[in-house]
């Protein structure tokens, strides 16, 4: 186990100590002290996941987490001190997988990175190729594509589709999707979810507005559409 | 605060009222007066020109009477016009007219007229008043009665009393226009001072009166302004004081957050590593790390607290399974099989986090206190979902009770807890952006029993999913979460 993992913060003493506690757990990684050299850092060696602060200077972590997902799928957590304001949600609607609040445990941020990681690898169980509404869910080959054209997923995206898609027309609750696609065993943000589910939509959807494929169902949780 | 509320206007109904009254009755008074004085002035002057005329009638007739007996004198005397004469004399009777004869005349007129007396009196025949007057002719048995109709002075008399009539009413009308004008006038500055003051209350701090008037209205309305400009004052310090010790917590709480992440993170660090340190290094680390622990409660609190004050983040509603809820808060707290959970089914609209953080609070609370013995109920109610959670622990002493929902209160100041002292305060502060309560009650020695009550109406901007899409076929979901 040597995942490289890519850490952007700017405070020198929590840097130090997470890259103690990663590399602890077995981790490779390379670290940023701000959002433009972090950027820099990803592009001259792709890692495996990023850790990246909320608040940065130079570049804010938002942006950064943007440009990221520009270029690349790769599992992103951000580090954020106010779990409650817009500034998770704005994140998780930008492409970020997960989110751990400040302050944290090591051993949680560990978990985290690890269950992230677990998504991104493309070990799925089940190769049976999943055809819904004119995608094609390949496991084996960890793709989708459609109307032929291969989309980019993200793991998580790619993962909670399968999830959907493997029993159509049963009703997801969000709980039980955030421990089989993200892997928490209670007490979930919802959120991901919601934020996961749009950014899906964005991709497969002919109309993000009118969803067709992954429709929502009103006080209960999420569905894929039979047929 | 009670609404009373007050018709507006009855101060001026009842001035306008007054001056009606006033005016009404004096001219009323006045006209009475008028009118009786010159109805007997006159009556006694009809009376007098009757009696007048009488007298030279009745030595008149003496003259007449020996040539032409009853008729005769009739006749003469008929000539002169303007009444009516009626003679009799034993029982012979003769009448100038044939609606008038004997049978018109009073009785009591006829026994002063046969004592020989000159006599008068009113009388009503069919309907016109006249005047009689009778007499005996001189050196004879004959008495005449004169008929003067006072049908001309009874309708002058009637006229007189419509004009004054109608007069009184006009003044009293005028009087009315009048009052009703003086008084609004009057009172239109106690109007807007009322308005003023109203807006005042509800939040205007900028109302003031304009002092229009050189009066003891003037000076109210300048006093009036006065208070307000104190009152504006005071808020608008009070407001600011306020703002400036939230920022100073909302500051502190995030000058704090840096430096505290990078303790949680290295105790956590630390704390792995307790079994290979030195015996002597051992002991302090641990206090070090659960030292750190509470420091990191207590900024959390800070930073929620403040973030609470700011009021910035609404309520994000969500259907929330409460048993399930529950059910995750006690067994992320490590706290599975201590607390019996006595529930009914309920799925409220909610936000999930908020709620999480009262039960968290309250579950950390009886374990912590309970005495190791705490129990859960979950009831629906009236349209209201209730969480007790109860504990038989040492209660809380009835003087405390009123405060333990206060920021950073403690019933015993010397007791160390692992509690940042703002728990309860955000509890309820929560239970309370949700729609709810939270309450306490305790028994000393009998253990505490915490409420939460919460509404469970489904809102119709329940903001769960980005988009909303009825699904009348969907079915149920066949795993029940994560329970």
């Amino acid at each position: 186990m040597d995942e490289r993992v890519l850490l952007v913060e700017d405070d020198a003493s929590i840097r130090e100590v997470t890259t103690l506690g990663l590399e602890r757990a077995g981790f490779r990684v390379t670290t940023a002290a701000d959002g433009r050299e972090g950027l820099a850092r990803f592009r001259a060696a792709p890692p495996d996941l990023v850790v990246l602060d909320v608040m940065l200077p130079e570049l804010d972590g938002l942006e950064v987490c943007r440009e990221i997902r520009r270029e690349s799928r790769v599992p992103i957590l951000m580090l954020s001190a106010k779990a409650d304001t817009v500034d998770v949600v704005v994140g998780l609607e930008l492409g970020a997988d997960d989110y751990v609040t400040k302050p944290f445990e090591l051993p949680e941020l560990v978990a985290r990175v690890r269950a992230a990681l677990r998504r991104a690898s493309t070990d799925v169980p089940g190769t049976e190729v999943v055809s819904i509404g004119g995608l094609e869910i390949d496991p084996d080959g960890f793709r989708v594509l459609k109307d032929g054209r291969e989309i980019a997923l993200t793991a998580t995206e790619f993962r909670l589709l399968l999830e959907l898609a493997s029993r159509p027309r049963q009703v997801f609750t969000r709980e039980l999707l955030l421990e089989r696609v993200w892997n928490y065993e209670y007490l979930g943000d919802s959120r991901l979810v919601d934020a996961a589910v749009q950014r899906l939509r964005a991709k497969i959807e002919d109309d993000p507005k009118e969803p067709k494929l992954l429709l929502t169902v009103r006080g209960v949780g999420y569905r894929v559409a039979a047929g | 605060m009670p609404e009373r509320r007050v018709t507006p206007g009855r101060l001026r109904l009842r001035l306008t009222i007054a001056f009606i009254l006033v005016a009404g009755l004096s001219a009323a008074a006045l006209a009475a007066g008028s009118y009786l004085v010159v109805r007997e002035n006159r009556l006694a002057d009809s009376v007098e020109r009757a009696l007048d005329q009488s007298r030279f009638n009745l030595v008149l007739a003496g003259e007449v009477v020996g040539e032409g007996g009853i008729r005769g004198v009739v006749e003469a005397l008929q000539r002169r016009g303007e009444f009516t004469t009626v003679a009799s004399s034993g029982g012979d009777a003769f009448s100038s007219s044939l609606s008038i004869g004997q049978g018109d005349v009073p009785g009591e007129l006829a026994g002063l007229v046969a004592r020989g007396d000159l006599g008068h009196q009113r009388v009503t025949l069919r309907g016109a008043p006249y005047l009689v007057a009778g007499g005996r002719v001189p050196e004879s048995e004959l008495d005449v009665y004169f008929f003067f109709d006072e049908q001309e002075l009874q309708d002058e008399l009637d006229q007189l009393r419509t004009i004054l009539l109608v007069g009184v009413a006009l003044v009293a009308l005028l009087a009315g226009i009048v009052g009703w004008i003086l008084a609004r006038r009057t009172l239109a500055p106690v109007a807007r001072a009322s308005e003023a003051a109203r807006s005042l209350a509800e939040g205007l701090l900028e109302t003031r009166i304009p002092v229009e008037r050189a009066d003891e209205f003037g000076a109210w309305a300048a006093s009036f302004n006065e208070m307000a400009d104190a009152l504006q004052g005071k808020i608008v310090a009070l407001s600011q004081a306020q703002s400036r010790e939230r920022r100073f917590t909302s500051d502190v709480a995030h000058e704090l957050r840096t430096p505290v992440t990078a303790l949680v993170a290295e105790a956590s660090l630390l704390a792995e590593q307790l079994e290979s340190l030195p015996p002597d290094a051992r002991r302090p680390a641990e206090l070090l790390v659960a030292d750190v622990g509470r420091l990191r409660v207590l900024v959390a609190d800070l930073m929620e607290i403040s973030r609470l004050d700011a009021g910035a983040e609404p309520a994000r509603l969500e259907p929330v399974d409460l048993g399930a809820l529950v059910s995750a808060v006690i067994r992320d707290r490590g706290a599975d099989g201590q607390i019996r959970v006595d529930e009914e089914p309920v799925i409220l609209e909610s936000d999930r986090r908020r709620l999480e953080r009262i039960l968290g609070n309250l579950v950390g609370n009886a374990l912590e206190h309970g005495g190791g013995e705490a129990a859960i109920r979950i009831v629906a109610k009236d349209g209201s979902a209730v969480v007790e959670v109860s504990d038989r622990g040492p209660g809380i002493p009835a003087e405390h009770l009123p405060h333990v929902f206060e920021r950073f209160y403690k019933a015993d100041p010397s007791r160390t807890s692992a509690g940042s002292g703002l728990g309860l305060a955000i509890a309820r502060e929560n239970a309370c952006l949700l729609g709810g309560d939270l309450e306490a009650a305790s028994e000393d020695g009998q253990g505490t029993r915490f409420t939460l009550r919460l509404p469970v109406t489904r809102s119709l901007h329940a903001g769960h999913g980005p988009d909303e899409r009825p699904d009348d076929d969907a079915e149920r979901p066949s795993e029940g979460g994560s329970r």
